[in-house]
């Protein structure tokens, strides 16, 4: 820091719009053509047609890796796979709020926060994420979307009392 | 003088590098297909903060090559394994390369906390987008890194793009505590 002075300001060239030539110099703000905009939400909705297929697959990957960790005694290898299963939680709850399955990314994130807790302890953290895993895995298999309605607040509910209970 | 307006043109990226720093292979691909379609010259993607780190190095070291091209802007994921976005934001803001430092950074972030998009702001960030992510929201943080490139600002525990977004009359509680004389502007670039 220069002495006598208590912050810096460092105003910089703006190197983003020249590099794209002097024609939009003088342009105070810019925009995309529309249809490339709309080309990309075209991509986003060709992501979602097949993330069923990959939310399956996850879920199948999570449901390995629950049935290793499950047993394990505290140890290095037990926090390795607890951070794999907070990995695909949060992958399934980026998919699923990116292409309308909310239920699903409910419970992922759910999922993803307590498994990053610390304090649980192993019988805590066998029946609340065993509860998550079931509740994602029904949603799956019913095809079940929105998280409201009379299916999702069953769902909510058993996974909510497993977490009250153990908690 | 034309009687005629000038008409805006929409972009041209095709000039750009564009690095997605992203863990999920789909969200990675998508990106890249999205910035393809944006018409982005080139897209570089690593799959965490540490590969991340390793390539701009190397890209910084090496940036009068005529293969290796510089990078323009990052979007980050937030949260990943090995090397997350908030190690690689820090990590970036402190490099010591002007070429670095100075990078316009994009957090991508999957936690829909007002906490994390502060939080990226304090360490730096010049822009967060929640996910999910759409065309819309993606092109207009690229627009506004593009067009409203804010100073950046030294102090004793903050280096970034300059917090205060707007130069506008506030009644309320002065809050900033560094008097405008007391700061030293500099010019770079």
């Amino acid at each position: 820091m220069v002495e006598g002075f208590k912050a810096e300001m460092y105003k910089i060239a703006n190197r983003l719009k020249a590099r794209m030539g002097a024609r939009y110099k003088d342009q105070k703000e810019g925009f995309l053509a529309p249809d490339v905009i709309e080309e990309a939400d075209k991509l986003i909705a060709q992501l979602c047609e097949i993330c069923p297929d990959v939310i399956g697959k996850h879920l199948e990957n999570l449901s390995s890796l629950w049935d290793q960790m499950r047993d394990m005694p505290n140890s290095p290898e037990r926090t390795e796979t607890a951070e794999k299963i907070f990995t695909l939680s949060h992958e399934i709850k980026d998919m699923g709020s990116m292409c309308g399955y909310g239920l699903i990314a409910y419970f992922a994130e759910s999922l993803r926060d307590y498994i990053a807790r610390t304090d649980l302890n192993l019988k805590a953290q066998v029946v609340i994420i065993q509860a998550h895993l079931d509740a994602m895995q029904m949603c799956h298999r019913k095809g079940y979307r929105t998280d409201a309605g009379p299916e999702a607040e069953e769902l909510k509910k058993m996974v909510k009392m497993a977490i009250d209970k153990y908690h | 003088m034309s009687i005629f307006k000038k008409k805006d043109l929409p972009y041209d990226l095709s000039n750009f590098t564009i690095l997605i720093v992203e863990d999920s292979e789909h969200m990675q691909n998508l990106m890249a297909s999205m910035l393809k379609v944006f018409g982005v010259g080139e897209i570089l993607a690593c799959a965490n903060g540490t590969e991340a780190m390793d390539l701009l190095t190397v890209l910084q070291a090496s940036r009068k090559s005529k293969y290796l091209t510089s990078v323009d802007i990052v979007l980050m994921d937030w949260l990943m394994p090995k090397g997350n976005g908030e190690q690689l934001l820090d990590w970036i803001r402190k490099s010591e390369k002007d070429a670095i430092r100075f990078l316009p950074v994009i957090v991508v972030s999957g936690y829909t906390t007002e906490y994390i998009a502060a939080k990226a702001r304090d360490m730096g960030a010049n822009e967060t987008l929640v996910k999910p992510i759409s065309g819309t929201n993606l092109a207009g943080r690229i627009c506004s890194v593009i067009d409203h490139p804010r100073p950046f600002i030294k102090s004793s525990d903050f280096f970034g793009p300059d917090r205060r977004r707007h130069n506008v009359a506030y009644e309320g509680r002065e809050r900033r505590s560094t008097p405008a004389e007391e700061v030293k502007v500099k010019t770079n670039g």
